[in-house]
């Protein structure tokens, strides 16, 4: 089936971004967009007694980038236990490919799985610039979702040199040019400076005014010349923050120092479960999560991510080499590190989430916190920094985690209890998601937190990105398989069969900027840089840049 | 004559260097100077003349005829198929070839298994320690330079990315070289310290180094005390130590072993001070190929697609993928030129679709031979250095039809098949 047009019939609609909170009603389809009606007559898929919500938008994942691939190659056991199969198209379609699954799937079964789980938008949450030609090239090989990713800055020598010089002017002309450059969609910062410190042989920054070499360059000033650049940018998302000293017992007063910081910005604090520990009289690791969401509560220029760990295998991947560096040295997993030249880190460690692991069933713990203490779902989005905090293809379980209280104190009973004393959690939390704060962690509010405007709802005018769901008690079968997927109007998935794979779309931006920095950078570049001035910006990009403003 | 035209920025695939400042000369299709390019270099563009031949069994074809005719051969073969993946693609031709592997349930494999498995073998127990070239050109206060001396093999690897006077972490810190020679594998003669060693000793000797580095002791310097204590010495003092070493190392029987005792020993520098093993890679898109495979399958050389899934089959690589049955057919994608040596024995009376440049100028015979372009002369795309980064190819000279492009059409034949 691939018309045009196409009416969902009867199904329960939850779209909070209009409103709609479990009407029934259709929902029409024509060249890819929501519109208001179709003519008679029109095919449909009867939703009669479903649920009916946009497709799911994921706004961190790590899924298409050469540190995931640096991963996939360091991972050929776990490829080798979940093989994936070409799944079955259409026949009058382009047969599928096959692939292998583990935390870190083939790119191909990256975009099947993620359909198969009624996901249409995902953003890879950190890709170096000189790795974006590398990222295009995978996101070319990952079908269904729309994709887009964001460009690690907090670490980058040049721009460091301008809050060093206290230009921020010129800050915000990089990071926009940075942004065309690579094609990339939004400013990432991980570890601001902390990354530096670590390529240069210093301890890693772990509060927010330790100097990076010179007085003037420390976390702080890298974070607000970076959240104001973003703002005057007018980019639709702010800023994406992976604060400093990630894991660290007493993590939460960089957390705090951070977002008191940066307080009264639109900025996003990304993973925030693993900057929410406190520290006991031990010295251990106890659980913040109630501090550092009243703040965010109280905030409403700021929005989150969870970056909720999931029971089961994990890999951990990320800029944060430093982090990556203290967890392969307690692990004694097998580890990767990369120095990205001028610009970033890389640093991957296997790992496992156990249930009966203290610290583990902390990290579990702080994230459940964060969910049921928010007050405001359209801030406190869904995620598990996929693979780092768990595979999305646990976002079903972790929804049930969300929606079901007997579900989630029967796992509260399971894990190991040493840490969580005194925890919010442990004390009985009796909040219950609905169906519709479903809907806004998972779709409305990542793609407003996005300033994706045709993402996340079913208004006029929307991408006809829609996933059906059937009711089930058992909410996280419910979750893991759709009745139907429909993806920029083409239905993708029936009842866990996958039925077509069209390419997604590339989600990025080219922001205006004063060419004058160009002139600058370019000596930076030819002094330093191992790549031509010339052949640094991404060219011949699929997808026109999305407009700003 | 006409006028010459000058193409710049142009990204070398001569060897894993990648250089992409070399400026082309092109006067009548042909190129005519390869500024700064070096020997390998300048090989690599030649004339930047390639024929443009389509020929099905040794005749000259229309090219939807030779398409048609590969197609039915590889769909039609009956038992099992083997595809390699050349080095002198673009990452969407590779990209392609691989499609058609996993489309037709092939055996896949490329050069990196002849030349670079161990080590890939050994990242993959252990993970690594390693650093694009530009860290190592702007941090490295100590290069270490492993049985290798880059200049035969990677010409412009000290110019460009260790040798370099203005790098952005080194003020007041000179750079210093150490050179390590061990056997017939020679460091470079330039260096500030000299160290010999034989073959037989070398593993005990990196181990001992390590363990003395991390402070302690094995005991066993196989008779290498006093130089090793000088070594141990001298890297002890160094903030970021990069370890250059040869990924495709001639001396097979040391280079796994090799290999995995330099990515401990660069791992566990880490810590009070940094360091990085920097693995030189040779030419082509060996790199690019490496990855694609990866992305796709999960799996960086050695898939076997028959089951209808990638499975990983290292220990059955290269030439001893022959050694077992005989394949119904083969797909060559990239120059024929390309292909291990120890592999072409094995292709006589099998039947063979090459695709890939000078295709028509295979050293076996081949069904249908398809000639393309060469990445980076005359196909645009995108290409991987040693070191994993991406790098842009340009088109400079005008060739046949691109080899993305070619095989592109291929798998949506093979494709359409499937109805």
């Amino acid at each position: 089936m691939s018309a045009s047009r196409l009416r969902i019939v009867g199904g329960t609609v939850y779209d909070p971004a209009n409103g709609t909170d479990g009407q029934v009603r259709d929902v029409c389809i024509q060249d890819g967009r929501i519109v208001a009606d179709v003519p008679h007559g029109t095919p449909t898929l009867d939703a009669r007694g479903m649920v009916v919500m946009p497709g799911g938008v994921d706004i961190h994942s790590h899924l298409a980038s050469s540190a995931c691939n640096h991963g996939r190659r360091l991972l050929p056991e776990e490829h080798a236990a979940d093989p994936a199969a070409a799944p079955e198209l259409d026949p009058d379609v382009a047969p599928a490919r096959s692939g292998t699954g583990g935390t870190l799937p083939s790119t191909f079964t990256t975009g099947y799985r993620y359909a198969g789980l009624g996901y249409t938008t995902v953003f890879d949450a950190a890709v170096a610039p000189i790795t974006a030609r590398h990222t295009h090239e995978e996101f070319d090989d990952t079908p269904i979702v729309d994709g887009g990713f964001f460009v690690l800055l907090g670490n980058d020598e040049y721009l460091l040199r301008q809050v060093e010089a206290g230009d921020r002017n010129r800050a915000r002309d990089y990071a926009a040019w940075m942004i065309g450059a690579t094609g990339a969609y939004a400013i990432k910062i991980v570890n601001a400076g902390g990354i530096q410190a670590w390529k240069s042989g210093q301890r890693n920054l772990t509060e927010i005014d330790e100097p990076l070499g010179s007085s003037r360059v420390t976390p702080r000033a890298i974070l607000e010349t970076l959240t104001d650049a973003a703002n005057e940018l007018r980019l639709p998302h702010p800023v994406h923050v992976h604060c400093n000293n990630l894991g660290a017992a007493g993590n939460v007063k960089t957390t705090m120092e951070t977002m008191e910081a940066l307080a009264g910005r639109r900025v996003h604090y990304t993973h925030l479960q693993f900057h929410c520990y406190g520290r006991n009289a031990d010295g251990g690791w106890t659980s913040a999560a109630d501090r550092v969401i009243d703040f965010v509560n109280s905030d409403r220029t700021v929005s989150v991510d969870v970056g909720q760990v999931m029971f089961g295998p994990a890999t951990t991947l990320s800029a944060d080499a430093p982090a990556e560096y203290l967890l392969q040295a307690s692990s004694g997993r097998k580890w990767v590190n990369i120095d990205v030249e001028l610009e970033t880190g890389c640093g991957i460690v296997p790992y496992r989430y156990r249930e009966r692991a203290a610290m583990s069933a902390l990290q579990w713990a702080v994230g459940l916190e964060l969910f049921l203490l928010s007050e405001d779902p359209w801030r406190v989005v869904l995620s598990t920094d996929h693979p780092n905090g768990g595979s999305f293809m646990s976002y079903p379980a972790l929804i049930q985690l969300l929606m079901d209280r007997g579900a989630r104190d029967a796992m509260l009973k399971r894990v190991n209890p040493r840490l969580l004393a005194g925890s919010v959690l442990a004390d009985g939390l009796s909040r219950e998601y609905t169906l519709n704060e479903i809907a806004i962690v998972t779709r409305a509010g990542p793609a407003r937190v996005l300033g994706l405007r045709h993402k996340g709802h079913l208004g006029v005018g929307a991408d006809a990105d829609v996933t059906v769901y059937t009711r089930d008690s058992d909410i996280a079968r419910m979750f893991a398989t759709p009745r139907y997927v429909v993806k920029g109007g083409v239905l993708v998935v029936e009842e866990g069969r996958l039925r077509r794979a069209p390419a997604g779309r590339r989600l990025r931006l080219d922001p205006g900027y004063d060419a004058a920095v160009l002139r600058d950078v370019r000596r930076h570049f030819d002094a330093y840089a191992t790549v031509e001035f010339e052949n640094f910006p991404v060219r011949d990009l699929r997808d026109a840049p999305l407009e700003i403003g | 004559m006409t006028e010459a035209a000058r193409v710049a920025h142009v990204t070398c695939l001569g060897c894993g260097c990648a250089c992409d400042d070399i400026v082309l000369t092109v006067r009548d299709g042909r190129i005519v100077d390869a500024e700064r390019a070096c020997p390998l270099g300048v090989a690599w563009f030649g004339d930047g003349r390639v024929p443009g031949a389509v020929q099905v069994d040794g005749r000259q074809a229309e090219s939807r005829v030779a398409l048609d005719a590969a197609a039915e051969l590889l769909r039609g073969a009956r038992g099992r198929l083997f595809v390699f993946l050349g080095d002198d693609l673009t990452c969407a031709a590779q990209r392609a070839a691989l499609g058609i592997a996993d489309r037709l349930g092939a055996v896949a494999d490329g050069v990196v298994s002849e030349t670079a498995a161990d080590g890939i073998l050994a990242a993959q127990r252990r993970g690594r320690a390693g650093a694009t070239l530009g860290e190592v050109r702007n941090r490295a206060d100590l290069v270490l330079y492993w049985a290798v001396d880059p200049d035969a093999r990677y010409p412009r690897y000290r110019e460009r990315y260790a040798g370099h006077p203005s790098a952005l972490h080194l003020h007041h810190h000179a750079r210093t070289v150490i050179s390590v020679s061990v056997g017939a594998d020679a460091g470079p003669p330039a260096a500030d310290l000299h160290f010999e060693l034989r073959p037989e000793r070398e593993i005990a000797v990196l181990a001992e180094l390590r363990a003395r580095l991390l402070g302690r002791t094995l005991g066993d310097a196989a008779g290498w005390g006093a130089e090793l204590t000088r070594l141990a010495e001298r890297i002890t003092r160094a903030r970021y130590v990069a370890i250059v070493a040869d990924g495709e190392s001639a001396s097979e029987e040391r280079s796994s072993d090799r290999t995995e005792a330099l990515i401990a020993l660069a791992q566990a520098l880490n810590g009070p001070a940094r360091a990085a093993l920097s693995t030189l890679r040779g030419g082509g898109n060996r790199s690019g190929a490496e990855a694609v495979m990866t992305w796709q399958t999960g799996f960086p050389f050695a898939v076997d697609f028959s089951r209808g899934y990638p499975r990983y089959q290292p220990e059955v690589r290269g030439a001893a993928l022959f050694e077992r049955r005989p394949f119904a057919a083969v797909l060559v994608a990239g120059a024929p030129a390309s292909l291990p040596q120890a592999m072409r024995p094995a292709f006589d009376g099998v039947p063979t679709v090459v695709v890939g440049p000078r295709a028509s100028e295979a050293p076996f015979p081949s069904r249908v031979a398809i000639d393309t372009g060469v990445a980076g002369i005359h196909d645009a795309g995108v290409a991987l250095r040693m070191d994993d980064v991406p790098l842009p190819l340009r088109a400079a000279v005008s060739g046949p039809p691109s080899a993305a492009g070619v095989l592109e059409r291929l798998a949506a034949l093979l494709a359409g098949g499937a109805r």
